[in-house]
């Protein structure tokens, strides 16, 4: 993969998000550049009387003001969002298809929770009344796969098109799949992952997982790295990117944001917490490689951070074991401890926390946390303002994926 | 069948209530004169789609209280389909 990739490097040229702590890169950058802390009491409708009762919900965001209602009626809020922040990353990039070669431009999201909040409507219709009360839509709109296609469909993109339900990880893994698409021919991939799994049928589903934070106080619910670490808050929205081929966009005139320089991924299982050290250092010390990145150049860490103490303790064993005496003097940060974990998107909100922290210079702090219980060097508090050149992101899923991601600033080339 | 498809498109089922599906089902704006006034407008220039004209179908059947044919989902364009629709529902009756 690395010797194509050295040909066609894929870099970002567009990123859009939305987020409980903003809509907008500009806003979302904002508040995670403040530490802004914006968990707070699970208020959707059928939600309020679950053992749930801190989320990030994401507020301000009126749909209709930013797609058209024939695609809205036909899909689930994941896929709002989807297609929301597909066009701001597209508008920031300046790119839209060319009906002369529609096939140079392809779609890939990742999804860990799917249309509940649209498939349970329907099936509560299905039981309700009858099936003569489902509507068609249904067929699709639940679908794992729901926003990859609206995407391509609503933007005639028809170049390469997948979808990925491989847990947190995805968000990252994503990456991979747009710039294995454009090392084979395609220009560019807009690529990313939402999630709204805040609706009933979907916070039941998760109140099975032991990690979920039920705690009841909103600074309390989700506190990764300390010794009151209680599980995770969950959230919803995501980020979706523009992801290009280096020499399109340049012939295009279009701004580099920042390299996809390196990736890899690992699979532990769900038997412990504990496995997933090797398997987040393995994919660390794999993406860095292919990067051609030494631990010493990784100037930041967008961690996981889980939030529950054996996971926690992995990460922090996995980033000593990738990157050697660097672990304990790199920043490492989490942007979502302000905002929750959106399952596949909270990686891609990590990555684009990522992109927007090399242009800045900035790394953001992680909100709410104060006292480190591990060998770590976690920004809290303050913002901290450094030179950076590369940024590793690291994602783990519930299931057990583990994914790596290395983002380099733009015009950085390997050293 | 084949007198159904070849009739006009007047009857129970009008343009307005047509486009008020439309509407509703698929999230799409139409106007019901221009639809009525082009009977050569095909369901595909109006950005309905197959899906959309399915749900459109189930909700005239709850309506009415009629199971509507098949064929009347392969209609390619409004007057088609109204006239397929209003032939059945008149049969019904």
């Amino acid at each position: 993969m690395s010797g194509s990739r050295a040909r066609r490097q894929a870099v970002v040229t567009g990123l859009g998000v939305v987020a409980p702590n903003g809509v907008g890169t500009e806003a979302f950058w904002k508040a995670v550049q403040q530490g802004e802390f914006v968990l707070g009491p699970v208020t959707r409708e059928g939600c309020t009387e679950l053992p749930l009762k801190v989320a990030g919900e994401v507020a301000g965001f009126d749909p209709a003001d930013l797609v058209e209602d024939r695609f809205l009626v036909q899909t689930d809020r994941f896929t709002h969002f989807a297609m929301a922040a597909a066009d701001m990353a597209l508008d920031e990039a300046h790119l839209a298809t060319d009906p002369e070669s529609p096939f140079a431009i392809g779609v890939v999201t990742a999804a860990g929770s799917g249309g509940g909040e649209f498939g349970q409507r329907e099936l509560q219709e299905l039981w309700g009344r009858g099936p003569q009360f489902v509507g068609p839509y249904q067929s699709i709109a639940w679908f794992y796969a729901a926003s990859t296609g609206q995407i391509s469909i609503r933007g005639g993109f028809q170049g390469p098109c997948g979808v990925l339900c491989d847990d947190e990880a995805g968000g990252l893994d994503v990456f991979a799949h747009a710039a294995r698409a454009i090392a084979r021919g395609t220009d560019a991939m807009v690529a990313g992952a939402t999630e709204a799994p805040l609706a009933p049928y979907s916070a039941v589903c998760q109140l099975g997982y032991r990690e979920l934070s039920l705690a009841e106080r909103p600074r309390g619910a989700y506190l990764p790295f300390t010794a009151d670490a209680c599980g995770f808050a969950p959230a919803e929205g995501g980020a979706m990117f523009v992801v290009e081929e280096a020499e399109a966009a340049r012939r295009r005139g279009a701004p580099v944001r920042a390299e996809v320089a390196g990736h890899a991924a690992t699979f532990t299982g769900t038997r412990d917490w504990a496995d997933s050290r090797e398997g987040l250092a393995r994919a660390a010390k794999a993406a860095l490689a292919e990067a051609g990145c030494a631990p010493e150049e990784v100037d930041v860490v967008f961690a996981d951070a889980l939030g529950v103490p054996a996971a926690d303790q992995a990460e922090a064993l996995a980033i000593s074991d990738a990157l050697g005496r660097r672990a304990a003097s790199v920043p490492v940060t989490a942007p979502k401890t302000g905002f929750g974990r959106a399952y596949a998107a909270a990686a891609a909100l990590d990555a684009a926390a990522a992109v927007l922290a090399l242009e800045h210079g900035v790394v953001p702090p992680t909100p709410n946390v104060a006292e480190v219980r591990h060998d770590l060097d976690v920004v809290t508090g303050e913002a901290r303002s450094a030179p950076l050149r590369t940024a590793l992101v690291l994602g783990r899923g519930l299931m057990g994926c583990n994914a790596a991601l290395v983002l380099r600033r733009a015009g950085d080339g390997p050293h | 069948m084949t007198d159904a498809l070849n009739a006009p498109a007047q009857g129970q089922v009008t343009f307005e209530e047509l486009a008020g599906l439309m509407k509703a089902r698929a999230g799409l704006t139409v106007d019901p004169a221009r639809m009525a006034a082009d009977p050569s407008t095909t369901f595909e220039e109006l950005s309905l789609d197959s899906l959309g004209l399915l749900g459109i179908v189930a909700e005239l059947e709850n309506r009415y209280g009629c199971r509507i044919g098949e064929e009347a989902e392969t209609c390619r364009t409004p007057h088609a389909f109204l006239a397929n629709v209003n032939a059945q529902l008149a049969n019904h009756r």
